[in-house]
């Protein structure tokens, strides 16, 4: 106690006591005191991104090179790695929620009205720069996901009228996405948003804090600006704040324990099988896209953001009637309602709009041999499909001439197994050969039966072709071998609404045996040259 | 009044409570995050030296090879050596080529058949063992083992 006397000489801390937590707030009755939480759980959430943020920076590098590999690092090899990533993963999305619940409470109980004007702008900020730090923040673990998000997120900002290309290459630092993109987009999202955010955020507090809070809107009643007072601020009110931290928090734990966040392949600038989705609050822009053809597209990504964040701004400006309750200002309400389910309505038709491409799933082992194939250079001297040097043996043609054990012996020592070849020895670890062992492994065609190409003729010539035979109602197969594998051809055949919801093709999963299909896959895997 | 004041401590405690319970949660978890590199074993995998002909028997000969290792995120490949000789060309040793004491690169001297170290004069003799100067122990090891002809070691330094 004397200790706290002294310091409380030196600091003041019982007057930052009195102004913080003793000060008056309004009588609030449940359930609407709970809404009044939504604020500082949206300020909780915020500490906890930038905790678990500090965290994930000690092992991330923002470099197309490492990116990907250190998130990986983080998922897979650091302890709870994958649970703090999980954390701040969802942490982005709750930030989001709670900010448009908050936002919505605000707006439904007038509460923005004189002389909050200012608190209230401030937060369409915040709002604004918690979507600037989910959209900087997709782009840093460098998979899939996150290239093709930001290359198609970019271009929205490059269809801006007059800046537009301009406007492209400063959010890429250059015209195409890569190195310099990543840099300034960690640079942003680690350095810049929280700069700013944190000084919103205690401009916005301390206003909070200097007009008071708001009573919750009676019907018909019209009290100006006053400060509501009834009951200290604690214990009441910052009860009812942890509890709801502590649930979020839960909340939080568990989705990032069940629910692992994904990620994706490395980011592959030649791929053109990818379906490029946004995260799910960007959703309602994506679809929005969609309707506006051609050189209209500038209306839907630019002018109408632009127009509702302006119209956001100036709602206190424009709504100057004293009056608070959500029905006393119908036009208001019923405005807010419109755009709400307007956003609603344009995120699920987003959500569930079929996948153009078919989904590809790959064992991650073939394609982590891909990587060091293409690491390692091995197509100076190695063909595959007929890309690379002539040096060695072609591997797609070769693989099913080896067995396993033979090619890790091979990769291990090539002259152990194959005196004078002239392939380097590269010390490969043990991780590094598993995965090229299965990666030229999956070159290996699987024997078919005869009955394969006569099955084909007979049941799905009638829609695809193979060379010159069958029709084109189907793609032609004549080289589906390069692009599918066995598994893919094969779940393809059995359902073919899993991979490609869109397709006209019938299941044929009750029509075939299953050794038919099996044997039809490995034929159609087979097809690689022409 | 002192139900109210009761109510007042009650729920103060609760919010201390909870409070707590996150701090701990999230504590629990980020230091975990952070401390793991203390309990991480390193695993290498062996790398093989090349054929046993090339050491010679009774003399130490420097060996340098290039091992492919993982490095948190990434694999690098780092040159390293080690102090190879076998008495009799079926026993095998091999040493850590960085003195005992402070990490030094110590060399052959082959007059005086003994490794010197040009740091603080520290002198191990051919099985190295400390013959004078400041270091603590002998020369560290690798563990060797023969396959097929072929030398290979393990490159986790095991102390004498």
């Amino acid at each position: 106690m004397k200790l706290l006397a002294w310091l409380n000489e030196r600091t003041g801390l019982d007057q930052v006591w009195r102004v913080l937590f003793a000060r008056q707030i309004p009588n609030l009755k449940s359930p609407v005191a709970w809404f009044y939480t939504l604020g500082s759980a949206g300020l909780f959430v915020f500490v906890l991104q930038v905790l678990t943020g500090v965290l994930l920076a000690a092992n991330y590098v923002p470099s197309p090179d490492h990116a990907y590999d250190s998130v990986k690092f983080i998922n897979e090899q650091v302890w709870f790695g994958g649970l703090i990533r999980g954390l701040h993963h969802w942490g982005a999305s709750a930030m989001v929620v709670l900010v448009v619940l908050h936002m919505l409470r605000v707006y439904f109980m007038g509460a923005y009205k004189c002389p909050r004007e200012l608190t209230w702008i401030m937060g369409v900020l915040l709002l604004l720069f918690v979507l600037a730090f989910g959209f900087t923040g997709y782009l840093l673990p460098w998979d899939q996901k996150a290239y093709w998000a930001t290359a198609v997120g970019t271009n929205i900002a490059g269809q801006s009228p007059v800046v537009g290309p301009l406007l492209i290459k400063l959010l890429r630092g250059g015209q195409e996405m890569g190195a310099a993109t990543l840099s300034r987009f960690y640079a942003l999202h680690v350095l810049v948003l929280p700069m700013i955010v944190g000084l919103l955020l205690v401009g916005h507090l301390f206003l909070v804090v200097w007009h008071g809070i708001s009573e919750p809107p009676k019907r018909h009643e019209v009290a100006k600006g006053a400060k509501g007072k009834g009951q200290p601020f604690f214990p009441d009110s910052v009860f009812k704040d942890v509890v709801v931290a502590f649930l979020v928090f839960c909340v939080l734990l568990f989705l990032a324990y069940r629910i692992r966040v994904p990620l994706e392949e490395v980011a592959d600038p030649t791929d053109s099988t990818y379906n490029p989705r946004p995260e799910w609050y960007f959703l309602f822009l994506f679809q929005a896209l969609k309707f506006f053809p051609g050189r209209l597209e500038a209306v839907a990504a630019v002018l109408l953001p632009c127009l509702a964040i302006l119209m956001l701004l100036l709602v206190p400006f424009l709504d100057r009637k004293p009056e608070r309750h959500p029905l006393d200002r119908p036009a208001w309400t019923a405005l807010a309602l419109m755009v709400i389910s307007g956003i609603a309505w344009l995120a699920w038709v987003g959500a569930r709009g079929p996948l153009v491409n078919p989904v590809v799933k790959q064992d991650p082992l073939v394609l982590a041999g891909q990587r060091l194939y293409r690491e390692l250079k091995c197509a100076y001297c190695h063909r595959i499909h007929g890309q690379g040097g002539t040096v060695g043996p072609e591997l797609d043609k070769a693989a099913g001439t080896k067995t396993e054990r033979w090619l890790w012996d091979h990769f291990r020592d090539p002259q152990a197994v194959n005196p004078g070849s002239v392939m380097p020895k590269f010390g490969l670890l043990d991780d590094e050969t598993r995965a090229l062992v299965a990666y030229v492994i999956s070159f290996a065609p699987e024997p078919f039966t005869e009955e394969a190409p006569r099955l084909f003729a007979d049941r799905c010539a009638a829609c695809h072709r193979i060379g010159k035979e069958g029709a084109e109602v189907g793609p032609d197969l004549s080289l589906i071998g390069r692009t599918r594998d066995k598994s893919f051809i094969k779940t393809y055949i059995e359902n073919p609404s899993l991979t490609n919801p869109t397709s006209a093709m019938p299941s044929y999963k009750s029509q075939l045996t299953d050794t038919q299909i099996e044997d039809l896959a490995r034929y159609l895997a087979s097809l690689v040259r022409e | 009044m002192s139900e109210l004041l009761s109510r007042r401590v009650f729920l103060g405690r609760c919010i201390a409570f909870l409070g707590s319970l996150i701090a701990l949660m999230f504590s629990g978890v980020g230091a975990g995050y952070l401390l793991f590199p203390i309990f991480q074993r390193r695993k290498e995998d062996w790398v093989d030296l090349g054929p046993i002909t090339d050491i010679w028997s009774g003399t130490p000969v420097k060996v340098e090879f290039v091992q492919r290792k993982h490095d948190a995120w990434m694999t690098t490949e780092q040159r390293s050596s080690a102090w190879v000789l076998t008495p009799d060309g079926k026993e095998f040793v091999a040493f850590d080529p960085r003195c005992t004491h402070l990490g030094c690169p110590y060399r052959w001297d082959d007059g005086r058949r003994q490794f010197l170290c040009p740091c603080h004069a520290a002198v191990f003799d051919i099985q190295g063992k400390v013959v004078m100067g400041p270091p603590p122990r002998p020369l560290d090891r690798y563990p060797c083992k023969l396959s097929e002809g072929r030398l290979l070691i393990l490159p986790q330094p095991i102390q004498a």
